[in-house]
């Protein structure tokens, strides 16, 4: 029992001694290893920051910054060092920012990507020094590296999101919504009982006066949007936003007319001629057309080709009078590549279509690197008009 | 006579009972810092240090430690010891810290040490342990530069981490694999062996009695054929 005992009293005893030990080396050891992992971590904030002294990481979740921020540091000497993750060609394009107290581009360099090294990766080098001492306003002034559109453009907006960043995160304020977060925002604002959500109208019949119509998802109501303004209209045509009389007038006209239409699905075997990409068609009681057609994307061979990667067409929804011209365009979906021809699902590139006809709807602007998926939309299209042409009864 | 005794202690750890070439001891941090000759000689120096440190501590302590706890009272010196090792290398050779990874943490268990703190230090003066710490220390170290020589230059054609050039074509890279580096550890067993010929105990003797450490410790139990329990 006594030598048991002992043995237990030597052990506490030696392990109490080691502990002291280890406790008095960890207290010198451990400040000098946290400031060689500062030092290291500080290398990289001071390639594109060289004079800023020493960094602090700063807590970004206690600002609203750009979603494109993942990191923030302070510097001692003023301004600061952003993280940025965003995407060019491809995604993972992780771009350092330094930004002077004065609202200036220091220095900026991408520290990881997945982007061409011949043709973005280079572009991004050349582009980078470009950038420094620029504001927030001269940034869309510096060049595009030819032949990089994506790589440069992302560039330019991650270093835009920093300069915000730096704001924010300064105490000031910015406006950091995208383009389609405001327009989103301003179609809350006109119709909150929709609660954002809205399905964008295709137009059947003509209307004049207004731009587009957003119609809410739960039946409460649309917003007219009739050039910048957005007008809510509940859902029995009641106009809810200040607005003129005649703009008024013109929303309540739309409205009518879009609640009005009924539709009758045409027999495709009536006719003959039809291309074989017509898919179905329906005329409504003003005599307008609704024609569902396939056209060919990237990859096209005399315009038939189907987007040889994922084998698939793209599908369009074309709205025409009887004398064959355009009155709504939309696509309704599409495998075209991710990032170049995929544009041609973007409103800006098919709402060109709107009003065109046939000797006018070449002369809309092809999406930038994809002539292959332009050249198939206009296809389509121009497939569309043969068909109005004899669904009325003329000669093609 | 006294003074030669000592130097013999230490002499005997560098070649006659290397722990790695010879006791075979310490095999899998022998394996895998040998890649490099800097992490060899970091790696070496630290188990030095610890081997010193704990034989010197186990051997003042060996009067006061009870036999029926030894092992892990001799388990919580050297952890103890190593750590410190490690936060001063953490601290001051960044790089080497680096480089050694989770094999420096790994000193604790190297058998060197508890093999040395068992069969040397627990029976000997303070001054003694002390030399055999430092003879094993340095044993260890050459052990390991020399495979790690031999290793980088012919396996990476690079000297510490330098480049050697007319070799960059020439490199055999299965030498900085593991298995290459089984191979030049048995090559060096033999040559070590070959050396030592006469010299070493007798290997035919697989018992107790054929241990090269045979002398310092059980050596009377062990001519008799037993082992002390």
């Amino acid at each position: 029992m006594k030598k048991s005992i002992y043995s237990i009293m030597v052990l506490v005893c030696i392990c109490a001694t080691v502990s002291v030990l280890l406790a008095l080396t960890n207290s010198i050891t451990a400040p000098i290893i946290k400031k060689n992992e500062q030092k290291n971590a500080n290398a990289a904030l001071l390639e594109v920051y060289p004079d800023g002294g020493s960094f602090e990481q700063m807590n970004i979740k206690s600002y609203t910054l750009p979603s494109t921020v993942t990191e923030a540091y302070s510097a001692e000497k003023g301004g600061y060092v952003i993280k940025l993750e965003t995407s060019g060609y491809s995604s993972g394009m992780v771009i350092m920012c330094a930004v002077s107290e004065d609202g200036k581009v220091v220095g900026t360099k991408i520290i990881a990507s997945a982007e061409t090294p011949s043709i973005g990766g280079a572009a991004a080098d050349k582009f980078a020094p470009a950038l420094v001492g620029k504001e927030i306003g001269d940034i869309d002034s510096v060049d595009t590296i030819s032949g990089a559109t994506k790589t440069t453009a992302a560039y330019r907006s991650a270093v835009k999101d920093a300069l915000n960043a730096s704001v924010i995160l300064g105490g000031g304020s910015v406006d950091i919504r995208t383009e389609e977060e405001i327009f989103n925002d301003n179609l809350d604002a006109a119709l909150p009982r929709a609660e954002g959500k809205f399905n964008k109208h295709f137009f059947v019949e003509v209307v004049e006066g207004v731009d587009a119509i957003y119609v809410a998802e739960n039946n409460t109501g649309a917003v007219c949007i009739i050039g910048e303004q957005f007008i809510g209209v509940d859902a029995n045509n009641e106009v809810l936003t200040e607005c003129s009389d005649a703009d008024a007038q013109n929303v309540k006209n739309a409205m009518t007319t879009i609640k009005a239409t009924t539709t009758t699905e045409l027999d495709l075997t009536a006719y003959e001629g039809l291309p074989s990409q017509l898919i179905s068609a329906e005329r409504t009681e003003t005599g307008n057309y609704i024609i569902e057609i396939k056209g060919a994307g990237y990859g096209i061979v005399g315009g038939d080709e189907y987007h040889p990667a994922s084998g698939e067409y793209i599908y369009i929804d074309v709205s025409l009078t009887p004398d064959g011209k355009v009155i709504d365009c939309m696509t309704i979906s599409q495998a075209e590549t991710d990032g170049i021809g995929s544009a041609c699902a973007d409103e800006k590139f098919y709402g060109q279509f709107d009003g065109k006809t046939e000797e006018t709807y070449n002369d809309i602007d092809a999406i930038s690197g994809a002539t292959m998926t332009t050249d198939g939309y206009k296809k389509a299209i121009s497939r569309a008009f043969e068909c109005v042409k004899i669904f009325e009864g003329g000669n093609v | 006579m006294k003074k030669n005794n000592c130097l013999s202690v230490m002499l005997n750890g560098i070649l006659k009972e290397n722990p790695v070439l010879v006791l075979i001891l310490g095999t899998c941090p022998t394996l895998a810092t040998t890649t490099n000759v800097f992490g060899a000689f970091g790696m070496g120096i630290a188990t030095l240090m610890v081997l010193i440190c704990s034989n010197i501590l186990i051997s003042l302590l060996r009067k006061v430690i009870p036999d029926n706890v030894r092992i892990p009272c001799y388990i919580v010196i050297i952890a103890g010891f190593v750590t410190v090792v490690q936060m001063v290398v953490h601290a001051f050779l960044p790089e080497l810290y680096d480089m050694l990874g989770v094999y420096l943490a790994l000193i604790v268990v190297n058998c060197i040490i508890l093999g040395r703190a068992e069969m040397f230090a627990s029976k000997n003066t303070v001054v003694k342990s002390a030399l055999d710490g430092l003879g094993m220390g340095i044993g260890f170290t050459l052990a390991l530069c020399a495979i790690a020589t031999v290793r980088e230059v012919l396996g990476a054609a690079s000297f510490g981490g330098n480049a050697i050039a007319f070799l960059s074509d020439y490199k055999i890279e299965f030498l900085v694999k593991a298995p290459g580096g089984m191979v030049v550890y048995g090559l060096m067993i033999a040559l070590v062996g070959a050396l030592t010929h006469g010299k070493s105990p007798k290997k035919k003797e697989f018992s107790c009695a054929g241990c090269p450490s045979a002398g310092i410790c059980h050596a009377n139990t062990c001519a008799e054929g037993k082992e002390e329990v």
